[in-house]
């Protein structure tokens, strides 16, 4: 590969058309000899539709310092803020994760730091193995084609582009029967943006595996059913939108695909991707459904926005490119924070759909797996876990076991704490004020 | 999209094959006229639409570019949904992505209107001697079943205008010799020549005897 790599690494230049007339002069700093000069946003994007111009309020440096004071506090305590604090853990990943301490709150969060410390050498295991030519393939067509304004992907072959291949191939290695899916390289790329190839490695696990199972497997069974399930919380968030998209017939795959599937790092603008990448690791898949709502609301929840769009076609080109100037960063965490979708409720539609989808369309081929909930779920978990096996290293911590055939004698609904309309956790969430559900079913 | 002129058709498209044979860049270069070596991968589906004349008529193109990864043809019967042609594209330096063509037909003719008009696509021809798959080859088994076919080059601009002008004239001359049924002309929609009437297209009545 190394080799394809060189002959590849030419600057591609019209990746970066409109840039600037003396286009020769932009570019990572590190691939152009010492020339650099660097014409980078904040976020180390040189162009394209998540480009920030600068708009952007920086908050006050005392500010910032007090943050990450708090933040390097919690990190010396993890454990004990995450089981006794974790409402002031969940407030401040709502704030925003000072950026400095970003990469290693989402490890923690994630809990994707305890794989890494447990599995010492797996990486480089995973990096020395062959791999299924069938997935490198198609991983190395698509090395080009990840953020490619952004500085670190942009030249074909630097690396950002090299470290893309070893994560998304490790996991083709230590997943085989998972593969490769084309969305799990945008996020691959999000989190290269922040922390070396191993630890992305990792958090990638976790967000494949514990956050969002079966998300990226074959037959896409997992997105669909959140997009039945997505739609059905629409009806209660946003009546008018979801009428809107029933009468144009506008599935839910056809908008929420890439939504869901990249955790909007490919739809919103950056400040705003990170604010919800920070609540996403903190509390789960909640946060996306949460974002989706938001959005439709925001595009489609006033009869003057739906006389714009009217038609099927207008509806889809107005989900699919979003206005950046209509996605305010603070507005739409305020929002986010006080849209009514608990996991209790996402739960409760899971089952009602997982039942239709077995109505309608038969058997799921793939089991669905209870997905955890973000940190304080997955703490709960690891908890438990170590409880029952109490036998010191024990190597998939955290990790719950990948969604694989469906096997005869487990149904959903057997599944621990499935049926459990409130789990602990739920209970005090909704005690407290910011989510205590407006309209509760 | 800003697609406020009058049109007398609207032709659904679909873009299918391989991942990275160019779909993406195909619908760019006949949109709007552009070219990307290192365009975003398609996840779930993209779209785009563009207005032409064709005879005395004003044809407006929705063309849908879906994901060609094998794991996302599970959602794709969504996309197939209503559209009336289809540009099955390879390229024509990856003889695999050639092999897979006979897989891509069977899928959309399993979801798509039977009635659907096909045209092979070999696209990259500005690689020419990186060729692997033969022009002949190509032509006999579109021939073979029914599919027009025809050799494009989206960075160089070749024969992409003429790929997709063929396309939305044989749809047009299907709808108008009315080969197609009432079921799957009501895919075909119809909106009146003078200003756009805002509503579902779908939902129209076919209107193609008053032309």
């Amino acid at each position: 590969l190394m080799k394809s790599f060189s002959s590849l690494s030419i600057w591609t230049l019209e990746s970066l058309s409109g840039l600037g007339e003396d286009g020769s002069s932009i570019g990572s700093d590190s691939e152009i000899n010492g020339l650099a000069v660097r014409r980078t946003d904040k976020y180390g994007f040189l162009g394209g539709t998540q480009y920030s111009e600068g708009s952007d309020k920086d908050i006050r440096v005392d500010v910032a310092r007090q943050r990450e004071l708090k933040w390097l506090d919690m990190f010396n305590n993890w454990d004990k803020w995450v089981s006794r604090r974790f409402q002031k853990v969940k407030l401040r990943c709502r704030k925003g994760i000072p950026s400095s301490l970003r990469a290693k709150a989402w490890q923690l969060l994630s809990n994707s730091k305890e794989l890494l410390d447990s599995n010492p050498g797996k990486f480089e295991e995973l990096e020395r193995e062959q791999g299924d030519p069938k997935w490198l393939d198609i991983i190395e067509k698509d090395l080009h084609r990840q953020f490619p304004f952004h500085e670190m992907f942009a030249a074909r072959g630097g690396h950002g582009q090299q470290d893309l291949y070893r994560v998304l191939k490790a996991y083709t290695v230590y997943r085989p029967e998972e593969g490769y899916c084309q969305a799990q390289a945008p996020v691959a790329a999000v989190l290269l943006m922040h922390m070396p190839a191993e630890h992305a490695f990792w958090c990638l696990v976790q967000i494949c595996e514990t956050y969002l199972p079966g998300y990226y497997s074959a037959g896409l069974e997992a997105i669909q059913l959140d997009g039945e399930i997505f739609f059905s919380l629409l009806r209660r968030v946003c009546p008018m939108a979801y009428r809107h998209l029933k009468k144009f017939k506008i599935d839910p795959i056809l908008y929420m695909t890439e939504w869901f599937m990249c955790v909007f790092s490919r739809t919103l603008p950056w400040s705003c991707v990170l604010r919800v990448w920070d609540m996403f690791f903190c509390e789960g898949v909640k946060i996306v459904f949460r974002v989706g709502l938001v959005l439709l609301k925001q595009m489609l929840g006033s009869v003057d926005k739906l006389r714009e769009v009217q038609g099927m076609y207008e509806t889809m080109e107005r989900l699919r490119n979003i206005p950046p100037e209509s996605v305010r960063e603070d507005l739409l965490v305020q929002e986010v924070v006080s849209l009514a979708v608990t996991e209790a409720l996402i739960e409760r539609e899971c089952s009602i759909q997982v039942r239709k989808w077995r109505e309608s369309r038969g058997e799921l081929t793939h089991q669905p797996v209870r997905r955890l909930h973000g940190t304080r779920d997955i703490h709960e978990h690891k908890r438990r876990a170590s409880a029952i096996s109490s036998g010191g290293s024990f190597s998939f911590l955290g990790s719950i076991p990948p969604p694989g055939p469906l096997r005869a004698s487990s149904s959903l609904l057997s599944l621990p704490g499935f049926r459990k309309s409130k789990t602990p956790f739920q209970e005090a969430e909704e005690k407290n004020g910011a989510t205590a559900p407006r309209d509760s079913a | 999209m800003g697609s406020d002129e009058a049109y007398n058709f609207v032709f659904k498209v679909v873009l299918i094959g391989e991942s990275g044979v160019g779909k993406s860049n195909l619908l760019s270069r006949f949109t709007k006229n552009e070219f990307n070596h290192d365009s975003r991968t398609t996840i779930g589906v993209e779209f785009s639409t563009r207005t032409i004349q064709l005879k005395s008529l004003i044809i407006k193109a929705q063309i849908w570019d879906t994901a060609g990864l094998e794991r996302y043809r599970a959602i794709t019967s969504a996309y197939y949904r209503g559209a009336v042609g289809a540009l099955l594209v390879y390229d024509i330096t990856k003889h695999l992505t050639y092999e897979s063509v006979e897989r891509w037909l069977k899928e959309l003719y399993d979801h798509a209107d039977p009635h659907i008009v096909v045209m092979l696509v070999g696209n990259k021809t500005d690689l020419g001697s990186e060729r692997s798959v033969p022009t002949e080859d190509a032509k006999d088994f579109a021939e073979k079943n029914g599919l027009l076919f025809l050799e494009t080059s989206a960075l160089e601009s070749t024969n992409v205008e003429t790929a997709f002008q063929n396309v939305l004239g044989e749809i047009h001359r299907k709808v108008s010799s009315k080969e197609v049924t009432r079921g799957s002309i009501s895919a075909v929609s119809l909106s009146s020549p003078v200003p756009r009437a805002a509503g579902d297209p779908e939902e129209k009545k076919p209107c193609c005897r008053n032309l």
